[in-house]
């Protein structure tokens, strides 16, 4: 299984930044990473028959002060094309931060682009900070 | 149909609460059929095309022959009219014109062969295409449905802290707070670097005898007390 490998690899390695990660797989079959440079903001991994999705839960939408939801998703519309790697999307009522890799993708590669989504969580979440309630 | 409408559609409908199935699993079934028709209708196509291709090698190559066989006789026939036989001619001549109606009929029934052949190629194409396109829809329909279950497990947790305000703040100023923690530590580290290479340099200037007096303090102080009565 592919999670189970890249969790163990994962574990053991320490990204060109010094980033180091915790990784494990839950009972429902999800890679749960925690970057050292986000501990905050896990990033979940799982995979379909072709790719390796990484999705950063951000808030619900019952977080967002309800006058200044327009004002998000604008703000998110606008920021997306700037966020290098990921992407931003409402999944059910909660506001996600994703990417997704080629399953073929060389492991350094999956491990800086972890690195790169916890950081833009922190980027992104700044940036929209003062919309939540 | 896109898959990608009929998902907006549900998601309109109402279908957003977490953990409701997004996408039809029928949807997805009648997906996954259409991929193993279309592979199984590809593995029938192949088969009879080898059969076909069998066929029409085996009609060229008797058409090859009768080619030959009307090459042969042609020759014959001159043969006969040089010879003065005309009755003898006039019999291969028939027999010519037997053999090269027999070839025309090789030749019409091969050349449906092909149009049927090239019908299969096409019909193989737009079935590979049709398998090719629902893999892509079924990959779409994954993708949201793992975005989904990746997401679950987290918004559960915000469901149950969600309703303490500045969460999202909180949990960014410990972060950011630990950034600059680590930031510090690093910049002690540094510093404490460029201390140990000074105190090294110290060292061996002192090694060398230039730079701070070094040992004999003794010595030093008692010559200078000797100046000092001298003076």
């Amino acid at each position: 299984m592919i999670l189970d490998d890249l969790a163990f690899r994962l574990n053991e390695y320490s990204g060109e930044e010094g980033t180091t990660f915790d990784a494990l797989v839950t009972e429902r079959g999800i890679l749960e990473v925690v970057c050292s440079n986000n501990d905050e903001f896990p990033i979940h991994l799982t995979t379909t028959e072709t790719q390796l999705l990484s999705v950063t839960p951000l808030f619900s939408v019952a977080e967002v002060q309800p006058d200044k939801l327009d004002e998000l998703n604008r703000t998110f519309l606008q920021l997306s094309p700037a966020v290098p790697l990921s992407s931003i999307g409402l999944q059910g009522d909660t506001y996600i931060l994703f990417g997704s890799m080629a399953l073929s993708t060389r492991f350094e590669v999956v491990a800086h682009e972890l690195e790169v989504q916890a950081e833009n969580t922190i980027d992104v979440l700044e940036a929209v900070e003062h919309l939540l309630a | 149909m896109g898959v990608l409408r009929d998902m907006l559609t549900a998601l309109r409908g109402g279908a957003s609460e977490v953990g409701e199935a997004i996408v039809d699993a029928n949807a997805i079934r009648i997906l996954e059929q259409e991929i193993r028709d279309a592979e199984s209708a590809i593995a029938s196509a192949k088969q009879s095309l080898t059969r076909m291709k069998s066929s029409e090698i085996k009609l060229k190559r008797e058409m090859a022959t009768l080619d030959a066989d009307v090459a042969d006789y042609e020759q014959k026939a001159v043969a006969a009219l040089n010879a003065g036989e005309e009755a003898l001619a006039t019999e291969v001549a028939e027999r010519i014109a037997e053999l090269e109606s027999d070839r025309n009929d090789k030749g019409s029934e091969q050349a449906a062969l092909d149009a049927e052949i090239n019908k299969i190629h096409a019909m193989i194409k737009a079935r590979e295409r049709t398998i090719q396109k629902n893999k892509r829809e079924l990959d779409k329909v994954r993708t949201v449905q793992e975005l989904q279950r990746a997401t679950e497990s987290v918004s559960r947790n915000f469901a149950a802290t969600g309703s303490s305000s500045h969460r999202v703040s909180a949990a960014l100023e410990r972060v950011k707070a630990k950034q600059e923690n680590w930031q510090d530590r690093m910049q002690a580290g540094e510093w404490l670097e460029g201390q140990e290479a000074g105190d090294d340099i110290d060292a061996k200037l002192r090694a060398k005898g230039i730079g701070a007096s070094g040992s004999g303090g003794a010595n030093d102080v008692l010559a200078r007390l000797k100046a000092r009565q001298a003076g």
